[in-house]
């Protein structure tokens, strides 16, 4: 048998075997290559109770070069692009080693959730929001694994059923505070323009007091 | 026959030895490949021209020499095996001089950096090994050699070794048997009893035939010449014996994996080679496609050098395959390009000769070029600057009161003067003579003036490369020339040649020529830009006149005339190219030129009044 396939076909029942773990890994389709993987979000970050789906691919030198992967869940974390889903993470690309495997790299994943490597972003924006007020950072992180990630949402709110899926917030989505939106909204903006251009100039934190009004506006009218 | 002159290509660009390497070196170069002489071919010449440069053409197998002399050097020194030397040069990008300090300073450091020894662990490491063969294993008939012996004895005499340092172990085990539990592959999972398998001396152990694929996967997808161990983290880096025992057992698997993976090793030695070379900046591989030459050019290493001469060479290597000489298939070769030497420059990534101006001028027009040339003719015909804020605008149409769109001046398209001053003679400009009129016209004619002088020298630069295209043609209708007049003259194939080099001769020039026009474009004004191109003049009017004689209709009656006047003009045309080249090669050791525009490693040019 083809050692690519049988690799992969003992990878994936090893996992099933696994209870421990709580990583699990299915197929999309018939193929062996295409894989779906999910982990839940580690405890004590503000992934925790999220469930976060992993798109695999498995090159045809698989296990010579690394497996593509991407994050099929919206994550909101300085390694991983808000938008694709695309991770930024050494041993998917020259740290790579033959020996790892699906597992070990989900595993891996799951841990760059717990420390976040903000010198190194993906993610420009979210970086500069992690490095702005981390505690704003956590807040939007934790609301994203809420409304993405199936997750409990805000400590304080929890037990309370918020919002539900349907109902997004925008503001809290793009990780900013709702008495700015509002101001700038009273001035005659879109309310989608508004959280845009905060959030392009990471109107955050301490970053506030160094972004004059005059600034905003003209991003807005650009 | 042939001897009415002599053409200096014929006989190689190869040089005296002795000469070659007399005192160019530069101290952190530790080639020294007067060893190497009889490697390559070294005809005795004479004192070379000024233009050209001291060079030389190695073979892959004369560059392997080069760093087995080196690796030699290093077992000598540091008394390790051929595996070890390489992979301590090969980490330290073959500086042996700070390989030698390095080692002196912290053995075992530098062993552990290159991937030839496991860093020392905390607790000393269990003698057991856990992941052998549970299954006798009949076929355990590589027995490697033993080597680290020679390794340890002298990492415990380097002084810095507090600790007795790690005991490098053995590059390559073939697995002993024993072991309760069954082993299995970690990469592919297979657990057949008689798995064959290899581990450096990490003993991190995989079946052979992963090892295989991922040394295989290592050098042709991604050219990789340092091939870790498939461990995660352990950075210990396989030796050559252990890829070569793994490529090419000597139990010979089917002969179609033979044969790919003796090209893959042939194409590791390669990367080998490639790596030794870019680490070498007197070291330049050939440009060419599939060529494997290197060329040593010791003068030209620097990149100060590079202000002063134009470092051309070639690889000594013509076409694909040496054929060119033989002289049924040249006529052949000579058709294409493939009969062309590899002539490259040695400073820049230019692939081809573009003598005489140096480096950084030529990078400099090229890049000119590609920006402007091919809106500027149009731009000049077409379009006129606004003569407030110089912006080109385009009239397609309308009046001649113009209103520039840029800064809204009002002006009129036929004198240029501000609109204002019109009056009432609008619609009909009869102001030429103004002031306000004449000045906008000089502001203008100005930046005219900068395009006019740019085209001048782009169109002359351009037709010679055009030429020089055509000049494939030529030599298919000369090779045409040659073979009627072995025909309709007694004249034997030897004596015809005189057409063949007439037609090279052009060529070159040409090449020459071309580039004068970047130089001038950019000379500074004076008698010796004057002279300069007084000197590109006279070569122009050779070149153009054996280019004629050479289109001309041959005539059987005329051919001793014909081959009279040929060879005549070609030993002129050579003349004068040489006496180009040489003057301005001559003038840039002197200082002699000045630029009108900044270039890196001149002084800035100084404003002429």
């Amino acid at each position: 048998m083809d050692a690519r396939l049988r690799r992969v076909n003992k990878e994936i029942s090893d996992c099933k075997n696994d209870k421990t773990s709580q990583i699990k890994i299915e197929l999309f389709d018939e193929s062996p290559f295409h894989l779906k993987g999910s982990f839940p979000g580690p405890e004590g970050t503000p992934y925790e109770g999220g469930l976060f789906e992993v798109d695999i691919v498995i090159p045809d030198s698989y296990p010579f070069q690394p497996v593509k992967m991407k994050f099929i869940t919206k994550v909101y974390h300085p390694n991983v692009s808000s938008a694709s889903g695309a991770i930024c993470l050494d041993i998917l690309k020259d740290a790579w080693s033959p020996v790892l495997t699906l597992k070990s790299t989900l595993i891996s994943l799951q841990s760059l959730l717990c420390s976040p490597e903000p010198n190194d972003p993906q993610d420009a924006e979210v970086a500069k929001h992690y490095m702005t007020s981390k505690s704003s950072f956590e807040e939007t992180a934790t609301y994203w694994t809420q409304i993405y990630a199936g997750g409990p949402g805000p400590k304080e709110k929890k037990g309370k059923g918020v919002g539900g899926k349907g109902v997004q917030d925008e503001v809290a989505i793009a990780g900013l505070e709702r008495a700015h939106v509002d101001r700038f909204e009273t001035l005659g903006f879109e309310r989608s323009k508004v959280i845009d251009a905060l959030r392009r100039l990471n109107y955050r934190g301490p970053n506030i007091a160094q972004i004059t009004d005059d600034r905003v506006v003209e991003e807005l009218l650009k | 026959m042939g001897s009415d002159y002599e053409y200096s290509d014929d006989d190689g660009e190869y040089y005296d030895d002795e000469e070659m390497f007399d005192g160019t070196q530069d101290e952190g170069d530790d080639v020294d490949m007067d060893n190497f002489g009889d490697d390559f071919k070294v005809a005795g010449k004479g004192k070379r021209k000024s233009y050209e440069v001291d060079y030389d053409s190695l073979s892959q197998q004369a560059v392997e020499k080069l760093m087995q002399r080196d690796v030699d050097h290093i077992c000598g020194i540091f008394g390790v095996d051929t595996d070890t030397a390489n992979l301590l040069l090969r980490h330290m990008k073959w500086n042996k001089e700070r390989l030698i300090e390095k080692f002196m300073d912290n053995a075992t450091s530098v062993l552990v950096a290159a991937g030839v020894a496991a860093p020392e662990p905390a607790s000393p490491p269990a003698p057991v090994r856990t992941h052998n063969n549970s299954a006798p294993n009949s076929s355990t008939t590589r027995r490697p050699t033993t080597r680290g012996s020679k390794l340890l004895s002298l990492a415990s005499g380097s002084k810095s070794a507090k600790s007795p340092p790690s005991t490098p172990k053995p590059m390559q085990r073939q697995l002993s048997k024993k072991q309760d539990e069954p082993f299995v592959c970690q990469i592919c999972f297979n657990d057949a009893p008689d798995l064959q398998t290899l581990s450096l001396g990490c003993d991190h152990a995989f079946c052979t035939e992963c090892w295989t694929d991922y040394i295989v996967s290592k050098i042709r997808d991604e050219s990789e010449h340092s091939i870790r161990c498939m461990a995660e983290g352990c950075a210990l880096v396989a030796p050559d014996s252990f890829i070569r025992s793994v490529l090419l057992p000597e139990t010979g698997a089917d002969p179609e994996k033979q044969e790919f993976n003796e090209k893959t090793w042939s194409r590791l030695q390669e990367l080998f080679v490639r790596h030794f070379v870019g680490c070498n900046s007197s070291l330049k591989f050939c440009p060419y496609p599939s060529c494997t030459n290197t060329v040593s050019c010791p003068s030209a290493a620097s990149k100060s050098s590079l202000t002063t001469i134009v470092p051309t060479v070639s690889c000594g290597a013509r076409g694909i395959g040496n054929s060119a000489q033989d002289p049924a298939q040249s006529q052949q070769a000579s058709l294409g390009l493939q009969g062309k030497e590899h002539k490259f420059c040695f400073g820049c990534d230019i692939e081809s000769d573009h003598r005489p101006v140096i480096c950084g001028v030529a990078r400099m027009w090229l890049k000119k070029c590609r920006d402007d040339s091919e809106t500027a003719n149009w731009i000049k015909s077409n379009t006129k600057e606004c003569s407030a804020c110089q912006s080109t605008i385009e009239k397609n149409g309308g009046c001649n009161h113009m209103t520039c769109k840029k800064c809204k001046h009002e002006f009129c398209w036929v004198c240029m003067g501000p609109w204002s001053e019109h009056g009432t003679a609008w619609y009909s400009c009869n102001r030429f003579d103004e002031k306000t009129g004449v000045d906008a016209r000089d502001a203008q004619s100005r930046s005219r003036a900068s395009l006019e002088r740019y085209l001048h020298y782009y169109n002359r630069w351009a037709n010679h490369e055009q030429s020089a295209k055509l000049s494939l043609d030529l030599y298919a209708k000369t090779e045409k020339k040659m073979e009627e007049m072995q025909i309709t003259s007694a004249l034997t194939w030897i004596e015809v040649q005189f057409m063949k080099k007439a037609v090279e001769e052009v060529d070159k020039c040409r090449m020459t020529l071309k580039w004068t026009y970047a130089m001038a474009y950019y000379l500074a004004k004076g008698n010796e830009k004057e002279l300069f191109e007084d000197n590109q003049r006279d070569l122009e009017k050779a070149v153009e006149d054996l280019s004629e004689l050479l289109e001309s209709q041959i005539e059987a009656e005329q051919i001793p005339t014909l081959r009279q006047q040929v060879t005549n003009k070609t030993v002129y045309v050579q003349k004068r190219n040489e006496i180009v080249l040489e003057d301005t090669a001559n003038g840039f050791l002197e200082g002699r030129w000045r630029w009108n525009v900044p270039v890196p490693g001149f002084d800035d040019p100084v404003e002429t009044a």
